[in-house]
């Protein structure tokens, strides 16, 4: 395939010596694993560690010699940033702990009907200046400060710096009269259209974007954060509406704040054993509308759907599935395929050239039209595969099957997504992709998802909720992709992109779109990669430390 | 009605055809080398040459089989018959034109033995059964034409290689280094067993095939080989399966004249 330069030159030039066409290399000659800076710092760190405390700890000597082959670094695509894997494990990277704390300790809780309670059943007045007057109280509480008792335990400032209540609405008068310390304002962080678009589907509900300190989601988990939200808005209601702490209609607050909230993740089946906010419960389209790349860059769809594949890595691929369903150290070298080496950035503006010349643009394609979506998906995916084929370095780059099943499905699902405006075209085409993909290299992933990628196909069109649902409100907890390991990012990518490509502003739910442009946030959702990078390379500052509290 | 004739794979191509040929029991794959059994014994690692298997239920004739129609309907293969445990083989096959890939090796095991439990993954395939009949089924694994000494790994752990690219000697990466290449001889000869016990004697397995005809014996489609959309028949079969199931998924009325 002659033309354009391919995005993923770079990085292999960088990783290997040999040019990327050379099949041929050398192994077992480059010192192992002190090859990699991050292996001889954890050497170094670890026989430290050993020594204090008397007991043995890492050593790099003990199972498979690491290091036989040349050390690789990961271009964190879209960036210049190159990281060792071993910094790309969510363990050893704050940035990708941030953007998961951020997520989990957010709770939306609209204001209309506690107002309603406030001026119906108590008889007072609500008004711009009231709301004011509340969230300078409830940015008191939230936080961790007492109002109604006197003689409480607060919560340190310090350790809470990253905790606050914001409002945002689609009622533009109302937005004007509220003090803009406390507004995620709309009309300013989105271009115009979307603006417009948000603004219609929010319409005049007033809602809290409610972050709850990153520790108090830490300490506990993400079924506190609403518990923690509805408290400290209880107790801001009585304070600044002047209140009685004991009236029954108090708990109309707190039962809103509980029930009436939009939490980041649903609750899950008991087997799974995880309360709501949990990553588990988070449909792809909440995810997609998290990603918010389409906000800064509009004119940019491969790179929305490219940041929404790697907050899907991350989040669902490297913390969910690598770490509350399996655990140990395994998913990082599989999902970091997804978001680095601008391979998949390859493969998907190779596709969105091809739907625009075959077309003329997005969304022209008649979903409806099997046989045309499937010569899409099988050009594209044939692209994919291609890849991997002429280029060795790419290959070995992505040396595990399922890597390259991923990425290439991925790649072929947002095509398709893409080409109809319709996310479960593209689901059908990831379909396609793996079927293919199996054929042709006779082998795919592994044993556990080579069964959901190989009767996908059948399901990619159901709504019935016990056997498909529309790819927006689809998550990781849909029974086929449970184990779906390393398969998360790509479904993020496809209903991202199917939303992208319409010139929707939001993928499922505007709340959580609009939640999510807050610039107030630690992890900046807008830059994921970028943010990866700069945790990879320590320069990211995340919250919920603890040092305030530790002497020395 | 015409007795139903048993398909194996569609296509024109060469990939296609050994794809064909490989599952067929009726075809006898082609012997290329001869490895002591003693020495597949060695390689696998899961006794040494000579020493009784080890079994885990009495010989089915000693015991008291549950009066059981399907019990009655199945004749027990070897092992079972002497209650051997059930041991494993596994080959990393590389994505270089290897003769065979994960696929094709589950498909052809199960198209030709019984008794056989297998697994696939990107790179590898497992198979495990009784011992005695395991050993018997390693050594023509070994010797025939599926297996190449440089494109073809017999690992049981730390399997990854197949994607990587091939050493100087034309040789799959492997971390273990269980096998190396004699210069002298050319030939590819195996140090460590399975799971890189070190051997205490080096085992041939002789030399690598040449590409030119790698390509002719392998199951692997590729761009630089022959590409899978080249073969009309078996890129129509691939496209049909998906249809055929997205419209049963969702639409099935309209699978009729499809």
């Amino acid at each position: 395939m002659a033309g354009k330069e391919k995005l993923f030159m770079e990085a292999c030039k960088k990783k290997f010596k040999e040019e990327p066409t050379d099949v041929s290399t050398k192994y077992y000659c480059f010192g192992g694993w002190k090859q990699s800076k991050s292996k001889v710092e954890f050497q170094k760190t670890a026989d430290e560690i050993a020594k204090k405390r008397g007991i043995p700890m890492l050593n790099e000597d003990i199972g498979v010699p690491l290091g036989q082959r040349s050390w690789m670094p990961y271009q964190l695509s879209h960036t210049d940033i190159y990281a060792e894997a071993d910094d790309l494990h969510c363990v050893n990277n704050c940035a990708i702990q941030q953007a998961w704390d951020d997520i989990r300790r957010t709770i939306l809780v609209g204001l209309d009907s506690p107002h309603q309670t406030i001026e119906r059943r108590l008889g007072k007045e609500v008004t711009p200046e009231t709301i004011n007057n509340y969230l300078e109280t409830v940015n008191h509480t939230v936080p961790g400060g007492a109002v109604v008792q006197e003689h409480m335990a607060e919560i340190n400032p310090a350790l809470a710096w990253d905790s606050y209540v914001k409002v945002y609405s689609g009622d533009d008068e109302l937005i004007d009269e509220i003090d803009p310390r406390f507004v995620i304002d709309i009309n300013k962080l989105f271009p115009a259209e979307q603006a417009e678009q948000l603004k219609k589907a929010i319409g005049k509900t007033l809602m809290q974007a409610v972050r709850v300190p990153t520790i108090v989601g830490r300490l506990m988990d993400g079924a506190t954060v609403s518990r923690h939200a509805a408290m400290q808005i209880s107790m801001a209601f009585i304070s600044s509406y002047k209140l009685a702490a004991g009236e029954a209609a108090i708990a109309d607050f707190a039962y809103s704040a509980k029930h009436q909230s939009l939490g980041m993740g649903t609750m899950m089946p008991a087997r799974r054993a995880r309360g709501p906010n949990e990553p588990g419960g988070i449909p792809f389209g909440y995810l997609a509308d998290m990603a918010q790349s389409d906000r800064v860059y509009p004119d940019d769809p491969g790179r929305a759907s490219l940041e929404a594949v790697a907050l899907g890595a991350i989040i669902y691929d490297q913390i969910y599935l690598g770490g509350y369903m399996s655990g140990g150290v395994g998913f990082t070298q599989y999902a970091t395929a997804a978001y680095t080496d601008n391979i998949l950035e390859d493969y998907v503006y190779y596709a969105i050239d091809q739907i625009k010349s075959r077309y003329g643009g997005f969304c022209k394609l008649d979903p409806a039209n099997t046989d045309e979506v499937m010569k899409l998906g099988d050009d594209i995916n044939a692209y994919a595969l291609e890849m991997y084929e002429r280029y060795p370095a790419v290959m070995e780059t992505h040396f595990g099957g399922s890597q390259r099943a991923t990425v290439s499905a991925a790649a072929t699902g947002i095509a398709g997504a893409m080409a109809t405006g319709v996310a479960d075209v593209g689901l059908n085409c990831w379909y396609l992709s793996m079927l293919q993909h199996k054929e042709r290299t006779g082998r795919l992933g592994f044993y556990g998802f080579d069964l959901q990628d190989q009767c996908g196909s059948a399901n990619s069109f159901a709504y019935r909720s016990d056997e498909g649902l529309p790819m927006e409100v689809r998550g990781p907890n849909y029974p086929n992709y449970a184990m779906n390991v390393g398969h998360m990012s790509g479904y993020t990518g496809i209903p991202k992109a199917a939303h992208v490509a319409r010139g929707d502003a939001f993928t499922a739910n505007p709340f959580v779109r609009v939640a999510f442009a807050d610039p107030s946030l630690v992890f900046d959702f807008a830059n994921v990669t970028k943010e990866i990078g700069r945790g990879a390379l320590r320069e990211f500052q995340p919250a919920g430390e603890r040092s305030a509290v530790i002497k020395g | 009605m015409a007795a139903y004739k048993r398909q194996f794979y569609p296509g024109t191509t060469t990939p296609a055809k050994n794809r064909r040929r490989y599952m067929d029991p009726k075809v006898k794959l082609k012997k290329l080398r001869d490895v002591a059994m003693d020495d597949v014994v060695r390689i696998m690692g899961h006794r040494n040459p000579g020493e009784d298997y080890k079994s885990i239920h009495p010989p089915i004739e000693e015991g008291k089989e549950p009066d059981c129609p399907i019990r009655k309907l199945v004749t027990p293969i070897e092992g079972a018959k002497h209650g051997d445990r059930i041991r494993y083989i596994q080959f990393t096959d590389s994505v270089y034109f290897a003769p065979i890939s994960p696929y094709q090796r589950a498909w052809m095991y199960l198209s030709r033995y019984r008794g056989i439990d297998t697994g696939t993954l990107s790179g590898r395939q497992i198979i495990e059964v009784r011992e005695r009949d395991l050993e018997v089924l390693a050594k023509e694994y070994i010797d025939n034409e599926t297996f190449d000494p440089a494109l073809t790994g017999i690992r049981g752990a730390t399997v990854h290689g197949h994607a990587c690219r091939l050493d100087e000697h034309g040789l799959m990466f492997d971390a273990w280094q269980r096998y190396v290449w004699d210069d002298e001889k050319k030939e590819v000869v195996y140090v460590k067993d399975q799971v890189a016990i070190p051997l205490d004697r080096r085992i041939s397995v002789g030399k690598p095939a040449a590409m030119s005809d790698l390509k002719k014996r392998t199951t692997i489609f590729r761009a630089d080989g022959v590409d899978m959309r080249d073969d009309k028949e078996v890129t129509m079969y691939g496209l049909r399966i998906h249809k055929l199931r997205t419209l049963g998924g969702y639409q099935p009325w309209k699978v009729k004249g499809e």
